[in-house]
């Protein structure tokens, strides 16, 4: 297994090089200057020119890319041109922030996705099965902005059940910060004062992250149960009277899973980007939400040391769902 | 699937106790801001919306604008004077005034600032550094301060209150390699305003808490009852922002909110709307070195083809003052003579055949820029779509961002031919507006995206900007505002109604367009 991952690490490499070296030009050559953006309104062109060559924005962009591409190997992403702190710091403060609600959503996507799917495929072409049908299309069509909104007014706003925004209420002393996630936290510290309105925060952002993954996870984990279900082994298991709820749950889910946690995989980095939008509505303060304003603000180092963290999400959860692969199906295990 | 009577009685207590939960929400003794947080906290690094309203409460000024019509009143300065010849600026400075560490604020602190801001040369410095040297800036005694400009500048005394005062024994242990302490100051506050910052609760444009400095030298002698704490909690989409306002998460809205959450708060039970006329300006670029804008028929077909009526009065319901010439309609210096563009296509018409005589490319796409994620630019780019269609002209809208387009104005060849935008006052002065926008020296910067040029009014612009007295000053502005009008170089929209959503709770907000009546220390929480 060792080999494999170092293999697939090295691998990994080159991607993100190229990923990164790809965004820098894609940013860099639009017309946006930063440095106009820094200078503000009622700056001079001087003034603009002086913060141009200030910040170096007016060296050869290849010039530019090796001298940032040299800061990344020594693992400095330089700062934010406004906030002038270091981007790695504000990425750590609120990375903890997006890995709590994308794991929240994905909890949710998975703890209902597969036994949706697992009864969609058992009740195969039956009422189940085009219930859950409908709700899967419709997980995967709704607009994530329009059904957070309905979130919003039903469970915030006309029930008064859960906050409207935020991750912690007003007044909420959160515990000390160990982890960067709230919940982790507050349960190493013992504060359920602080787990219980972490929580109440965390619902309707995770469930609304989670609709398009919940609905995906179904479809797939149905289509390999359907499948399954005409395998041999089933057909003799359930000609001999196997128990009936065993033999499902157990057998025909664990060999119609593979499918359904590549999903699983690919998802989770998919959620991290679907999170922008879901942080947006809801203020989150995550990495989606300083990514919007990296954009809006033509702030580039976070725009750039932002799609770094997201590919290098996406590679290791290629990675890891390649173990579980792995650990699923002894056959793929012998590749590893 | 039953539930039985206990299970029953659990879930309601349970939706009960997140009920009363909710509710002691609104009890807090705190106001919480809705607004957007400036993206430092350096009031000499950042000049926009969010930093005004961030540093009116946290710093203070020589002199500060308030009510509206905005009125310079003597802040840290009690009186000032000027020499003859306008070169000279004496500012007097009140006595006892104290920072937020205690130690007193004097003229050299005045001058550190600055020099400080004019060192670090970004957006709050600009309008300064073409009259005024780090140098020129001196303290002649203890309390007075003393600025020398190069030239006579006739707006420097409305600019004075963009300069705000920071506190050297604060910022100078904290400068690195000559940053002038910027990296500092960007998370922290060195100020002596009415309220002072609480550095723990700063996550950059997430949140930040302030709260209230006892020993401001403003006594508090107007509000017996001044907030104790401030909360900014900025939130990033309408909906949101206006349904935390709505069940009291939030306290104020921003000042741009669009129609439908308008009504939607109007008929709210516990929020209101404050309508607040101001100097910001609805403006259409048109890039004037660009054919077909390189032809004055073309641009004053353009001008003729967008419904300003409509738009005002439907699409934005009367949250506008229809604005035809380059600066506000409520300061000085503006024409009152001058009727501008109105809707009329027959006209538009005319001089579309005219321009295509004249060999303009008419019929050619036209780009125009929306700003997302402001829905009102994107609205005025549709209502003038449609109308352009009607007389042949194939406008494609192209949605970017303020930060893309002010980036590309600094060059006529990347400027976008057409783009939308306002241009908001940071200090009360024609030159804000008109002389920024329409004279040539200031190509290359977004505020002057159109890229117009004529000598005359370049020299109208120049001597009312070497005046110092309003009354010669103002039909200086008035003719340059006349000769523009007729070169029709953008299509000018609206003087803005600011729509801010208050909640009831909230009593004393009092308005100035200069901070959108985010200066906190007037107002009080009712019970």
């Amino acid at each position: 297994m060792l080999p494999f991952l170092l293999r697939r690490a090295l691998h990994a490499v080159p991607t993100l090089f190229g990923l990164l070296i790809v965004t820098f030009l894609l940013i860099r050559i639009v017309p946006a200057d930063p440095a106009a953006a820094l200078a503000g309104d009622n700056a001079t062109p001087q003034q603009i020119e002086n913060i141009r060559h200030q910040y170096g924005f007016d060296r050869p962009i290849l010039e530019q890319l090796v001298l940032y591409l040299g800061q990344v190997l020594r693992f400095n992403f330089g700062e934010s041109q406004y906030s002038h702190r270091p981007v790695g710091m504000d990425i750590r403060q609120r990375l903890p922030a997006t890995l709590e609600l994308t794991a929240a959503a994905l909890l949710i996507a998975t703890g209902l996705g597969i036994p949706l799917g697992v009864i969609a495929g058992v009740y195969h072409n039956r009422w189940p099965d085009f219930l859950l049908r409908v709700i899967s299309i419709t997980g995967v069509a709704v607009a994530a902005f329009w059904f957070a909104i309905m979130l919003q007014l039903l469970f915030a706003m006309q029930l008064e059940w859960l906050p409207l925004r935020g991750r912690l209420g007003d007044g909420i002393v959160p515990s000390p910060d160990l982890t960067g996630s709230l919940i982790l936290d507050s349960l190493l510290a013992g504060r359920w004062d602080v787990l219980w309105d972490a929580l109440r925060h965390l619902v309707l952002p995770a469930v609304t992250l989670s609709l398009g993954g919940l609905a995906t996870i179904t479809r797939f984990t149905r289509a390999g149960v359907i499948e399954t279900m005409q395998k041999d082994f089933v057909l003799y298991e359930r000609a001999v009277g196997y128990p009936r709820r065993r033999l499902i749950w157990i057998y025909v889910l664990r060999n119609s899973v593979t499918a359904a946690v590549t999903q699983i995989g690919l998802l989770f980095g998919a959620l991290i980007a679907g999170a922008v939008v879901v942080e947006a509505i809801f203020d989150w303060p995550g990495i989606g939400n300083y990514a919007v304003l990296a954009i809006l603000t033509a702030d580039y180092k976070v725009m750039l040391a932002v799609t770094l963290l997201i590919g290098v999400i996406y590679t290791v959860v290629n990675i890891l769902t390649d173990l579980v692969h792995g650990l699923l199906d002894p056959r793929l295990r012998e590749q590893l | 699937m039953s539930i039985s009577r206990r299970e029953f009685g659990v879930l309601g207590a349970a939706a009960l106790a997140f009920r009363a939960r909710h509710a002691n929400a609104g009890e807090r003794d705190v106001f919480v801001f809705g607004q957007d947080l400036p993206a430092n906290l350096d009031p000499h690094q950042i000049l926009d919306l969010g930093m005004t309203g961030y540093a009116l409460n946290t710093y203070d000024n020589l002199y500060r604008y308030e009510d509206n019509p905005p009125k310079m009143q003597p802040w840290l300065a009690i009186s000032h004077t000027s020499s003859p010849d306008g070169l000279v600026w004496d500012f007097k400075l009140r006595q006892g005034v104290k920072f937020h560490d205690g130690s007193e604020l004097a003229a050299d602190d005045v001058v550190y600032s600055v020099q400080r801001l004019l060192g670090i040369g970004r957006a709050p410095a600009a309008p300064f550094l073409p009259t005024l040297k780090p140098e020129s800036v001196n303290a002649p005694d203890r309390y007075t301060v003393r600025f020398t400009l190069d030239r006579p500048y006739g707006p420097f005394f409305g600019m004075i209150p963009m300069v705000f005062i920071v506190n050297p024994r604060a910022v100078k242990p904290h400068e690195e390699a000559g940053d002038w302490g910027a990296r500092w100051l960007a998370s922290n506050e060195a100020g002596s305003g009415a309220y002072r910052l609480i550095p723990s609760s700063y996550l950059p444009l997430e949140h930040a808490d302030v709260e209230k400095y006892d020993d401001h030298f403003y006594s508090w002698r107007e509000n017996s009852q001044a907030i104790k704490k401030v909360e900014w909690r900025p939130t990033k989409v309408t909906s949101t922002r206006v349904l935390a306002l709505l069940n009291g998460t939030i306290d104020m809205t921003d000042s741009f909110l669009p129609v439908d959450q308008v009504e939607r708060i109007d008929k709210a039970p516990n929020a209101h709307v404050a309508k607040n006329v101001t100097m910001r300006l609805l403006v259409i670029r048109m890039n004037n070195t660009k054919p077909p804008f390189d032809n004055i028929n073309a641009r004053k077909c353009f001008a003729h083809a967008f419904n300003y009526t409509g738009f005002i009065e439907e699409i934005v319901k009367g949250n506008a003052l229809r604005n035809p010439a380059p600066l506000p309609n409520n300061i000085w210096g503006y024409p009152k003579d001058v009727a501008g563009y109105d809707f009329d296509l027959a006209k538009a018409k005319e001089y579309f055949q005219k321009a295509v005589a004249e060999g303009a490319p008419m019929r050619r796409p036209i780009e125009l820029h929306v700003q997302q994620p402001l829905e009102q630019t994107i609205q005025a780019g549709q209502l003038f779509q449609s109308d352009l269609a009607w007389i042949g002209i194939n406008l494609k809208m192209v949605n970017d961002t303020f930060a893309n387009m002010t980036s590309a104005s600094a060059k006529a060849e990347t400027t976008p031919e057409m783009w939308i935008h306002w241009v908001s006052t940071y200090y009360v002065d024609p030159d804000n507006w008109i002389g920024q926008m329409y004279d040539s020296r200031f190509h290359g910067t977004w505020k002057a995206s159109c890229w117009y040029t004529n000598p005359s009014v370049d020299e109208l612009l120049r001597k009312a900007r070497s005046m110092v007295d309003q009354e010669d000053r103002a039909p200086l502005y008035e003719q340059a505002a006349r000769l523009i009008v007729a070169d029709s170089p953008d299509i000018w929209i609206y003087n803005m109604i600011e729509v801010c959503g208050i909640s009831n709770r909230v009593q004393g907000f009092r308005h100035c367009p200069v901070g959108s009546g985010g200066e906190v220390r007037w107002m009080r929480l009712s019970a």
